[in-house]
């Protein structure tokens, strides 16, 4: 049927090779495997067997996966998944076989194959072109391509790392059975390479045109394969692919799901079991949406009865934040310094080992805490070794004792505020679950409800959307100290678990499930499963670091110190520490000298000793429970087999419901990040922390267990409250202690950038963050983050090297942004709460800066020149882009000064355009700059121009008057860059 | 006033409590050096030249006998030449320099034993300390921004002119002790210059408007607060702040002395400082010149003689414009790299990396100059004399800026001294 003719010199020895599936084709039990003529492609992955050093097998590999797809297009292969549904690495290298049924019309077809690894399509049994295996790369000086195959006008260049051949096949007409087999991944010496497919696709433009479509076994699937058709197929592909690997989690999750049920009954038990918080009823005067508003109105009550008069010093807003930043760190909990603890007046009035009173009511001269920290000997005065406190804190100390230092409040709780406005309410909300601004769209729909319900019904949306998992993934980024390189490694990077957290998130999966497949650090080291975060590279215990994080993160318990020496104020020693350590390690911890003080370094300087050291450098420390005041270590749930690993042990210990600190520690995050402060607060070091409701706390800890640790349910249970729904008053920095208004709260970085492109409407493009783009270094020292969609995605850009060639000039414009507003490129430690204070940077990147440049150039594929060009009234577009950029309607004032600054030229401003004058771009080669070729001149002047281009931004429409646009721009910029964008409502 | 009994008393309870205290006490030390009180210096700012890649001291300012990269015989790659300070020789690709060694000192003996490798060497030059898993250092330069802030008004007090990193970065300072950066000498910092397109007539349009959403802003609380940095952004992106950036102001014979990007940059750098930037990092990652920049693994060591003669053009004329404007003794200069490369050469005629001895350059800042310190064996490989360690230079830069070396930084909840135990190099200190 096949009459094959090259049309290139065709260098193969053998002529005919089997494709490697015949061999095994009798063997096939499945009838309706591969071949079965439903009009799919049958891919089959095949992990065993497979030569490591560049050949291919002798036979056919079973096996392993089969997935369906539609086209011969392969730019990344689903991942596999084990155990609850985590990312597992495929062993290196593994081999894909397609398979399908193509109906070939009659004609000469010129056929495209194109792949990163080696490759071979044979169609009917045919061998008929080959792709060779990846040629080794050097470490800079291989060349920068420019001879590249280009088959027609809109042929689609090859991009980094594929090698490509191409042949005309006659044909009569009729299926034919088409088969490509690709080895992916492979070694550098003795490490594997990534095992990408790069754009493995077998492609052919019929007879009688130019332009190449993928080959697909569906009649009425046609893909073009050029750089338009291929983005849009991508796409597709692309979301096709993530349900395939939901399926997949949920089938491996299938396999647990009885042991997890276990869990669940033996939780609905301990509750059951134990005492329940009675929420106290409602007083007089107070209004409820739910038992949230019965606990803080019960408390608002009392503190209004207790209330004193008089002084003009008031302890909770002026004097506890001065305790709070420059005493407590050492004065405060379990673990004090001199005996002194100054957490209430009992105690300050007592005084610590010296036997003087540190506050004498009415005495600031014969008050120790005021002595000390006016004292002129650096010896002597207090806090130690830091700053001294500023003459306002002094003279306020001094005044507060004078007035009699009073612990409570002077002055009588705020009145319980009233309800944000609708459409605040939405902003707020919305922000809170899905990380950005609501769109127009989601705002009709929300108006267009029925009053009374509305806000329900965005929550119920808002709490079903994808977008929850984008949110929060940046948080516990953070948290976990997720710092992935795409680099050769630093100090503490980890592997970029961040698409675990990602799916957890997207799965709903509950937060002891979550918590318990982190210990566990099972899965993909380098490919997104939670083994990245067993990794913490040029560290020197790396599970001590582990053990910190899971520590602050899971326990509130803060153990940094106790890496090098026993905490001076905090009850964990380093010995906790290690034995934690240990069972995150799963095996006995050698202390090391570099992770203690030495004794050398101690003197005797007059001041009673700050820290000390008991674990010995070179003792070895077996794993062990460090927190029996949670739990005890013997209280093992009894679903857990008696033989389970240290981690799986420590896994439950953290997570059961026993442990109720670990519930009540989650809900208390949650809390904290949805009402602007914690019921604990630090919520990462309760040790140091006041907890201000605690019977709310115990109420949320046991809500979030009795709803199967399902954060959704608690996060419902909080935006539903009175307490959330409240106003926010402008001028507060924090939440009072009743929460009787909302904060206005700064967005987080990822907020901000996520928010400012969806409001505007410009898609966020950048270059993937990839510096080895086309495949050829070790896993280990290159990885790829993908082309990011939203903030979280993001990472350092850094290569510690300064050379221009190897920069991302678009992912740096938007890195730079987020790192204004508080984000860390380099997460070498957890934080919970960022600095998030204003600095001048802020306001420049925006204004300025080159993202902002993008957000406000009125490009072709600018959302708000879309909406300008529409036939509407002036005042129509205006309270578009208020609600676009604000939420909000505009005031009159603003809509006049808005509405005057368009109104000239607004009649006249579409240009009319003809449709093909628009956004088309010359095709041009990709000039790509990756490690492999950037050590020349001509790399660096490569990627300066890219630089150049990043900054330039977009070219801006023709089809708006430019004068007008420029308005319009104008307009854009000063919406955005006004405080108010920042803040949610 | 405080009664003097009370104090008696107090004091005694002090000294009481603590020698009756068992535990051994720790505090980090004041001074090191046998009760010598750290000298300190005179100077207002700091030019600090990075060299990324490992500058090799054999080709450069410790010159040894002659080699054969072809033949493989260990040595330096270029013939030396006397300099101004008799006994003190440099390689030939250094004559302007040469001509100036009075006003420097190549510190010939600093090494450390922190792994050969970029990033983590970078990192130990930059915060003076190794890395270690519970605590991110601040850079030198965040930390002289942190201890002087900036010198004036309207400009920022640390500036870098190359690529962010986390290594530059202020660390546990927090973003106030950070830098805003540029990565080429033609244009202002992200953020504070206008895009090419924004005329002078549009910004005053835009800020109109945005004074539209501005009016409603409350007198205190979080919108306030920011809008007061607004405020001081809309100032620095004005002409003040970036008339700095014009470099064309200077005089064409002026800018033609200093030589290419590099010395372009250093041009820009002496202009900050004299605005006021306390401490500019400018780095030299120039890599199309001979292709590797100062990393001279095989080919690279072919042309670095361009790099090195861009570098002598620069730092000649950075340190003659300094002194012609009286700020030499006011602006210390520093040449920084992460190591040093080894006497032999590699299979294709370049050179490894090496951190057990290599040089640093330290330039003007009130400094008592003498061309070179330290000495190094016949192959420039080990320290025979004045070991110099990474914290000891940091102490030193200290030191020259009225920064107490013996200081601490305050850690989070820890105290933290400002160097790992160094020491100011007392000889330079007169």
């Amino acid at each position: 049927m096949l009459m094959g003719q090259s049309a290139i010199a065709w260098r193969m020895t053998v002529a005919l090779i089997l494709p490697l599936g015949l061999e095994a084709e009798a063997a096939r039990s499945d009838p309706s495997g591969p071949g079965s003529p439903d009009h799919r492609v049958v891919v089959e992955i095949c992990e065993f067997g497979i030569p490591e050093d560049r050949e291919w097998p002798d036979s056919f590999p079973h096996p392993d996966e089969r997935y369906q797809a539609d086209t011969f297009g392969f730019f990344r292969i689903p991942h596999r998944y084990i155990d609850t549904g985590v990312r597992a690495d495929r062993s290196n290298p593994f081999l894909l076989r397609a398979e399908a049924e193509v109906i070939v019309p009659p004609g000469r077809h010129r056929w495209l194959l194109r792949a990163r690894g080696a490759s071979r399509l044979y169609v009917d049994d045919e061998l008929v072109l080959t792709t060779p295996f990846p040629p080794p790369i050097t470490d800079g000086h291989s060349p920068i391509p420019t001879d590249f195959l280009d088959l027609g006008v809109d042929f689609r260049f090859a991009p980094p790392g594929n090698r490509e051949a191409w042949t005309t096949i006659e044909s009569e007409g009729g299926p034919s059975r088409v088969v490509l087999e690709t080895i992916l991944g492979g070694r550098r010496g003795a490490s594997p390479l990534r095992a990408e497919p790069g754009e493995t696709v077998v492609a052919w433009s019929q007879e009688g045109s130019e332009t190449f479509l993928l080959v697909s076994p569906d009649p009425s699937r046609s893909v073009r394969y050029t750089d338009q058709g291929w983005a849009s197929y991508a796409e597709g592909e692309e979301a096709r692919l993530r349900r395939i690997e939901a399926e997949r989690r949920a089938i491996a999750f299938s396999d647990q799901a009885a042991e997890w049920e276990a869990r669940r009954e033996h939780a609905r038990r301990w509750l059951a079991s134990t005492e329940e918080i009675q929420v106290p009823p409602l007083p007089e005067g107070y209004e409820a949406a739910n038992a949230i508003d019965h606990f803080l109105a019960e408390a608002h009550f009392a503190a209004a009865g207790r209330a004193i008069t008089g002084g003009s010093v008031d302890f909770p807003t002026e004097i506890r934040p001065i305790l709070e930043r420059r005493c407590w760190s050492c004065h405060r909990g379990e673990t004090v310094q001199g005996g002194l603890r100054l957490e209430d007046g009992d105690e300050a009035f007592a005084g610590g080992e010296s036997g003087f009173p540190a506050v004498v009511p009415g005495s600031p001269e014969e008050s120790e805490l005021y002595l000390r920290v006016t004292s002129a000997d650096e010896v002597d005065r207090m806090p130690p070794g830091g700053v001294a406190l500023s003459e306002d804190e002094v003279r306020s100390l001094g005044r507060w004792i004078e007035e009699g230092a009073s612990w409570s409040s002077s002055r009588p709780p705020r009145r319980m505020g009233p309800l944000a406005e609708d459409l605040d309410f939405l902003r707020r909300v919305t922000l809170d679950t899905v990380g950005v601004v609501p769109t127009e769209g989601e705002i009709r729909r929300y108006l267009d409800d029925p009053v009374e319900s509305r806000r329900t019904f965005a929550v119920d949306r808002l709490l079903d959307d994808p977008r929850w998992a984008d949110h929060w993934v940046g948080y516990w980024q953070d948290v976990l100290a997720e710092n992935p390189n795409i680099l050769n490694p630093t100090l503490n990077n980890t592997g970029p678990f961040r698409w675990w957290i990602y799916e957890s998130l997207l799965d709903n999966t509950p937060v002891d499930r979550f918590v318990t497949e982190l210990i566990r650090m099972g899965g993909s080291l380098r490919g997104g499963g939670p083994a990245g975060f067993g990794m913490a590279s040029e560290n020197d215990v790396p599970m001590a670091e582990k053990g910190i994080i899971v520590g602050s993160a899971f326990l509130g318990v803060k153990l940094t110190c106790a890496r090098c020496h026993d905490a001076p104020s905090h009850t964990g020693t380093q010995e906790d520490l290690f034995r934690l350590a240990a069972m995150l390690a799963e095996g006995p911890i050698t202390v090391p000298a570099s992770s203690s003080v030495p004794k050398d370094t101690l003197r005797d300087l007059g001041r009673a000793p700050l820290i000390e050291v008991t674990l010995e450098p070179g003792s070895i420390v077996e794993p062990g429970w460090s927190f029996p005041q949670f739990i005890p270590a013997e209280a093992v749930p009894a679903w857990l087999p008696c033989d389970a690993s240290p981690r799986d042990r420590l896994a439950a210990l953290v997570t059961a419901p026993e442990n109720e600190r670990f519930a009540q520690v989650v809900a208390n995050r949650l809390w904290a990040r949805l009402m602007g402060g914690g019921l604990v607060d630090p919520v990462d070091d309760w040790e140091k922390g006041e907890l201000s409701h605690p019977e709310l706390l115990r109420y949320l800890g046991r809500q979030l267990i009795r709803g199967d640790y399902d954060l959704k349910r608690l996060t419902r249970l909080i935006v539903s409250s009175r307490a959330y729904q409240r106003a926010a008053d402008p001028v507060l920095a924090e939440p009072d202690q009743h929460y009787s208004a909302q904060i206005l709260r700064r967005l987080s970085a990822e907020q901000v950038v996520d928010s400012l492109f969806l409001a505007v409407g410009k898609p966020l493009r950048t270059e993937e963050i990839n510096l080895d783009l086309d495949g050829g270094r070790p896993i280990q020292s290159s990885i790829s983050l993908g082309f990011p969609r939203r903030a979280w995605q993001f990472a350092s850009t850094s290569n510690q090297r300064d050379r221009p060639s190897l920069t991302l000039p678009r992912v740096q414009a938007v890195v730079d942004m987020l790192q204004a507003f508080g984000w860390r490129a380099a997460r070498q430690h957890a934080v919970t709460v960022r600095d998030e204070s204003p600095n001048v940077l802020q306001p420049a990147i925006l204004a300025n800066g080159t993202a902002g440049v993008w957000l406000t150039r009125l490009s072709d594929d600018h959302g708000t020149t879309t909406i300008a060009l529409e036939n509407q009234p002036l005042e129509t577009l205006v309270d578009r882009l208020f609600l676009r950029i604000y939420t909000r309607r505009p005031s009159p004032e603003e809509r006049e000064a808005i509405v005057g600054h368009l109104r000239i030229g607004y009649a006249d401003r579409v240009v009319p355009v003809h449709p093909d004058q628009m956004g088309d771009r010359v095709r041009m080669p990709p000039r790509y700059v990756s490690w492999s070729n950037h050590l020349t001149e001509e790399a660096d002047a490569i990627q300066r121009s890219r630089e150049d281009e990043a900054r330039r931004g977009d070219p801006p429409t023709a089809r708006l008057d430019p004068d007008w646009r420029c308005r319009l721009e104008d307009v854009l910029w000063s919406m955005i860059n006004a405080p108010e964008f920042l803040f949610a409502p | 006033m405080i009664p003097i009994e009370t104090r008696t008393e107090r004091r005694n309870f002090l000294t009481s409590s603590a020698s009756a205290c068992s535990i051994s006490m720790l505090q980090f030390p004041l001074a090191r050096g046998e009760g010598i009180p750290p000298p300190i210096g005179r100077a207002d700012h700091c030019i600090f030249l990075w060299l990324a890649g490992g500058m090799a001291q054999i080709d450069t300012f410790d010159p040894k006998r002659v080699g054969d990269p072809k033949g493989r015989l260990p040595g330096s790659a270029y013939e030396s030449i006397p300099s101004a300070v008799p006994g003190v020789r440099v390689t030939r690709h250094l004559g302007r320099t040469a001509r100036v060694m009075d006003r420097l000192t190549a510190v010939r003996s600093v090494y450390h034993d922190t792994i050969d490798e970029h990033a983590a060497a970078t990192n130990l030059v930059h915060t003076g300390r190794p890395t270690t898993g519970t605590l991110t250092y601040p850079s030198i330069g965040s930390i002289v921004a942190h201890r002087r802030g900036a010198e004036a008004d309207g400009v920022p007090p640390y500036v870098l002119i190359g690529f962010p990193n986390v290594s530059r970065g202020p660390g546990f300072l927090g973003p106030e002790a950070g830098y805003v950066y540029l990565t080429e000498a033609r244009a202002a910092p992200a953020g504070f210059s206008r895009p090419s397109d924004v005329t002078v007539r549009r910004q005053e349009d835009r800020e109109r408007l945005l004074g539209v959403f501005r009016g409603s802003i409350p007198d205190s609380g979080p919108l306030e607060e920011y809008d007061r940095v607004l405020d001081e952004s809309l100032r620095l992106a004005g002409p003040r702040f970036n008339d700095i950036f014009r470099l064309e102001d200077e005089p064409a014979s002026l800018r033609e002395g200093y030589g290419g990007e590099f010395g372009q940059r250093c041009l820009l750098a002496r202009r900050l400082v004299e605005s006021g930037v306390r401490f500019v990092e400018v780095s030299h990652n120039l890599g199309f010149l001979n292709g590797t920049g100062w990393d001279t693994h095989n080919e690279g060591q072919l042309k670095q003689h361009l790099l090195i003669e861009e570098l002598d053009a620069a730092l000649s004329a950075l340190i003659l414009d300094l002194e012609r404007r009286r700020m030499l003794d006011r602006t210390l200069v520093v040449i920084a790299t992460e190591f040093g490369r080894p006497a032999h050469f590699d299979a294709n005629g370049g050179r490894g990396h090496q951190g057990k001895a290599f040089t640093l350059v330290l330039a003007g800042g009130g400094l008592q100059h003498q061309g070179a310190f330290g000495i190094t064996d016949d192959f420039s490989a080990s320290v025979e004399q004045d070991r110099v360690s990474i914290p000891d230079v940091h102490a030193t830069i200290h030191a020259a800026l009225g920064i107490d070396p013996s200081a601490t930084l305050q850690g989070g909840p820890r105290p933290v001294p400002i160097t790992d135990g160094g020491r100011p190099i007392l000889p330079l200190f007169g």
